[in-house]
């Protein structure tokens, strides 16, 4: 399958794009819409969070906190300096950029245990310094009033189309973005060094500058999605950094499959639509009584266990070998008469 | 500074001290054994709290029990033989109408926590034990855990807050002029005999000397006939049971809430990384430490910034010294 999706990479992904195109055209749902806004800003995070964990397997907590950062760039910026939205999401993803490389300086000099403890101390740093200023960041509560996106008089949510193909154009641009970096040089590299850290610094590649661009390259993205994220929900609030968000997007980049891209892509939808529809949906408080919001965490969580158990490449992985075995098939059916 | 602050200080240090002691052995003695990292043992806090409040609390259990307990003292006489034994047990648990109290409650839940450690490590741990990465994805597993745990533990118990009675009732103890509550001066007495009574353990007993010989080499403690897969899972339970007491102390000092085990498990990473990882003695240190510098943080600039510091000097440590301060060269 996946050789078939090689051989026709060009249409398919113009038949692909028109589909995503007439999307809001056909569905009438404001809700699905939102979702799938959500659901593709999500999948944003979680396939650039694929490039440090995936590809040059660092074990880093504090991608999250990009997300972050950018949202509340963004926020801060429109809302006590009155800049415009669309010059406060670059913004945020400049300072994304500019923590992703404060974070990886003492990150490249450790391993294994001590990488996840330092990123996640300094998530957890990001947020304590939010916190701590409740007059420009809104503390606890959050950062309301967050200014919508508007060009000249139009404004963005009175239109269903314009959030969902701006974000639909960020994850593309994101998408072509992470596949190129990893099919490069640079991506090789990444994965040499995962695989075999001794051989491949031996063979001459700087561990700590691509570990670090590694760092940089996944936090663009993210930056720029917080931005978008802030305006989009008018509102950028410290839970971005809470457990439930976090393992959420672990889950899309584990069971979309380590290391694939395309995985955290697709799964990222799915898993938003999957997770916010069982928050909302009726049967889910008949099942489980008062309190339907943490039941869907519980399944996240039992599905991150179950998939690390069974299917540690995740769906795309799964979808991967497959394809390979019926090469496989193929090719010695090819050869045998011969 | 006065000394009356001082003494505040010095107080409240070593009250989150002791949590923080009890927290970070726990999470040091599975590193040092399993070479694991237990992001769910702040749930275990959390659970430690809530089963420590459901069996002592007249919420709870007790409130559960009275309609069957008033079901068999009235119909038992109906039951002939059967009847005439059950009939006590229903008059005994309509008796008990204001819950357990702490005297079963606490044991009850220390045990109930050893069990849930128990299946953290068989569900979360045991599968990936021996892989390659598995410390990496057992960190994930046990994120997963602690998230099951939290938000189940909503599900069943609302998010209504609760709070533990206090085992010592009476007026506060006064040195130089400052009040510090009896709940308190016990949290600061019990913890240090809770860590001797863990050392006795490790140092004296049969299944301690496993548990070290273990964390030493785990090969060797095969070849010399220690069953290294029954070691691990008591690893697991004992660090569990330290996590459920911390949970007791800290339910009845503050509210008891799902994510009550959050903070209290980040401080714990900053001890175990301030006092070097699997080194216990450092733990313990580092924890008393950590504390007090917390505290008197938060006295000198503000609250909102004492765990700035925090996290602040932890980076620097990891910085510097990544095995710690007091951490050996194969830790």
């Amino acid at each position: 399958m996946m050789h078939f999706l090689d051989a026709y990479k060009k249409p398919l992904a113009l038949v692909g794009i028109i589909i995503f195109l007439a999307i809001p055209l056909v569905v009438e749902n404001k809700l699905l819409i939102h979702l799938a806004i959500l659901g593709m800003l999500y999948a944003i995070v979680a396939s650039n969070w694929d490039l440090t964990l995936g590809y040059a397997g660092v074990f880093n907590f504090a991608h999250l906190a990009f997300f972050g950062i950018g949202a509340y760039t963004s926020g801060i910026l429109t809302v006590k300096l009155g800049i415009s939205p669309w010059l406060g999401i670059p913004c945020g993803a400049v300072t994304a950029a500019l923590a992703s490389i404060i974070v990886s300086i003492p990150a490249i000099r450790l391993r294994g245990i001590y990488v996840a403890l330092l990123t996640f101390a300094c998530s957890q740093l990001v947020l304590l310094l939010l916190l701590s200023q409740p007059l420009i960041t809104g503390g606890q509560q959050g950062l309301t009033g967050v200014p919508q996106l508007q060009i000249g008089d139009f404004l963005f949510r009175e239109s269903k189309y314009a959030h969902f193909y701006l974000v639909g154009l960020l994850l593309l641009c994101s998408t072509v973005f992470l596949r190129r970096l990893v099919s490069s040089d640079f991506g090789l590299s990444l994965i040499a060094l995962r695989d075999f850290e001794e051989y491949a610094v031996a063979r001459g590649i700087p561990l700590a500058r691509q570990r670090l661009l590694a760092f940089l390259f996944s936090s663009i993205f993210p930056g720029l999605a917080g931005g978008v994220y802030a305006h989009f929900l008018i509102v950028a609030s410290p839970d971005i950094f809470g457990f439930s968000l976090a393992t959420l997007l672990l889950s899309m980049v584990l069971v979309g499959g380590v290391a694939t891209i395309y995985g955290p892509v697709v799964i990222g939808v799915v898993m938003t639509y999957v997770s916010e529809l069982m928050a909302s949906s009726a049967w889910m408080s008949d099942v489980f009584g008062v309190s339907r919001g943490p039941v869907r965490f519980m399944f996240v969580a039992v599905l991150i266990v179950l998939t690390m158990r069974f299917f540690p490449q995740g769906v795309w992985g799964l979808v991967n070998q497959f394809s390979a075995r019926s090469l496989q098939a193929k090719n010695t059916t090819v050869e045998d008469p011969a | 500074m006065t000394p009356e602050a001082i003494v505040a200080i010095i107080a409240s240090g070593l009250v989150s001290g002791s949590l923080y002691a009890l927290m970070a052995s726990g999470l040091s003695l599975v590193w040092g054994t399993v070479r694991m990292f237990n992001f769910a043992h702040g749930a275990l806090v959390m659970i430690g709290a809530y089963s420590g409040w459901y069996i002592s609390n007249r919420g709870g259990l007790a409130k559960v029990l009275q309609p069957i307990g008033r079901n068999i003292a009235n119909n038992s006489e109906d039951w002939g033989l059967i009847g005439d034994i059950l009939h006590p047990l229903g008059e005994w648990i309509l008796s008990i109408k204001a819950g357990f109290g702490l005297l079963l409650g606490v044991p009850l839940a220390i045990i109930f926590c050893g069990i849930a450690g128990y299946v953290i490590y068989i569900f979360l741990v045991k599968p990936f034990v021996g892989k390659p990465g598995a410390d990496l994805v057992v960190i994930i597993t046990t994120i997963a855990g602690a998230s099951f745990m939290q938000n189940g533990v909503q599900v069943i118990f609302g998010p209504r807050y609760k709070q533990l009675d206090r085992i010592l009732k009476g007026p506060p103890v006064e040195i130089l002029d400052t009040a510090i509550g009896l709940q308190e001066v016990l949290i600061i007495v019990l913890t240090p005999v809770t860590l001797l009574l863990l050392n006795l353990f490790l140092k004296r007993s049969k299944l301690g000397l496993a548990i070290r010989a273990v964390a030493q080499n785990d090969d060797f403690a095969r070849l010399v006939g220690i069953n290294v897969n029954q070691i691990y899972p008591l690893t697991f339970v004992v660090s569990s049971m330290l996590a459920g007491l911390a949970g007791l102390m800290l339910g009845g000092l503050f509210f008891i809430l799902p994510t009550m085990g959050s903070e209290p498990l980040l401080r714990a990473f900053v001890v175990v990384v301030f006092g070097g990882l699997g080194s216990l003695p450092g733990t313990i240190i580092g924890a008393y430490v950590i504390g007090l510098i917390e505290q008197s943080s938060a006295y000198v600039f503000s609250l909102y910034w004492a765990p700035v510091v925090l996290f602040a000097t932890l980076i620097l440590v990891l910085i510097f010294r990544p095995r710690g301060l007091m951490g050996g060269e194969n830790s």
